[in-house]
C-alpha cells in the first residue's frame, strides 16, 4: 500500500510524539465505501500516525453497524473523528472531533491535538479556564476548514 | 478539555457541501456556534472566541 505521509513529515511526527505521556485514544467511525469517498484514506492515515507511537490506541467503528458508540459520541458525518483521552483503560471524551479527512493544515491540527490530550493541557489562558470551568449551558462549535 | 460542556469539531468543507451551504461558508476558517446561533469568520483571538460564546449563551435566556 502507498503510504501517505512522506518520510520527512513521518520523522516529524514521530520526534514529535517522543513527548507523549499519558495514552491518547483515536476514535474513527467510517462507513462503506459508497458512502463515504475519503473513508479508506483516512483510515489509512490514522494507521499510519498510530504506527508511529506505542502511546495512541485507534479504535475503529462503522456508523451502520456501531450506532450506540456513534451515538455516544454524536457522530453524525463520515468519516469522523474523535481524539479522546486513555486513562485507567477508560476512554475520557474530551469533545474533540474532526469530520472529513484531516488533509493539509487539518493534519497538523490534528497531531497538534493528540499532542495537547496526552499532555492534558488546552494550552487555554487562565481566565478562559475559569469561564469554561463554570459553563452550564453546552457550547458545540464546528470549524469548516479546507484541505489547503 | 476544559468543560464536559464543549464540543469542539474540525468540519472538512469541501466534503461536506450540504452542512457548508446551509452556514453559508464561502471562506474558511468558518466557525459556526451552537447549531447557528452565532458564527465567526475567519480567525480570531481566543478572547474574542469567548465573547461571542458568552453573548450566545446570554442571548439564549432570554
Amino acid at each position: 500500500m502507498t503510504r501517505l505521509l512522506d518520510e520527512t513529515t513521518r520523522q516529524q511526527v514521530q520526534k514529535a510524539f517522543d513527548a507523549l505521556s499519558q495514552p491518547v485514544a483515536v476514535i474513527f467511525f467510517g462507513s462503506r465505501d459508497e458512502n463515504c469517498p475519503y473513508c479508506e484514506d483516512t483510515l489509512h492515515l490514522l494507521q499510519e500516525i498510530g504506527s508511529l507511537s506505542g502511546k495512541i490506541e485507534l479504535i475503529l467503528y462503522t456508523i451502520e453497524n456501531d450506532l450506540q458508540e456513534a451515538n455516544r459520541y454524536g457522530v453524525e458525518l463520515v468519516p469522523g473523528i474523535i481524539i479522546a483521552e486513555k486513562k485507567d483503560g477508560q476512554i475520557i471524551d474530551h469533545g474533540i472531533r474532526f469530520s472529513g479527512i484531516p488533509a493539509g493544515h487539518e493534519f497538523t491540527s490534528l497531531i497538534r491535538d493528540i499532542l495537547m490530550v496526552s499532555a492534558g493541557n488546552s494550552g487555554l489562558s487562565a481566565e478562559t479556564r475559569r469561564y469554561l470551568a463554570e459553563l452550564v449551558k453546552p457550547i458545540r462549535l464546528q470549524v469548516f476548514t479546507t484541505p489547503t | 478539555m476544559e468543560s464536559n460542556l464543549v464540543i469542539a469539531e474540525m468540519v472538512e468543507a469541501l466534503e461536506f457541501p450540504n452542512l457548508s451551504m446551509q452556514y453559508g461558508v464561502s471562506g474558511v476558517p468558518h466557525t459556526v456556534i451552537n447549531d447557528g446561533a452565532g458564527e465567526i469568520v475567519g480567525a480570531v483571538p481566543e478572547a474574542i472566541l469567548i465573547e461571542k460564546i458568552k453573548e450566545i449563551l446570554a442571548d439564549e435566556t432570554v
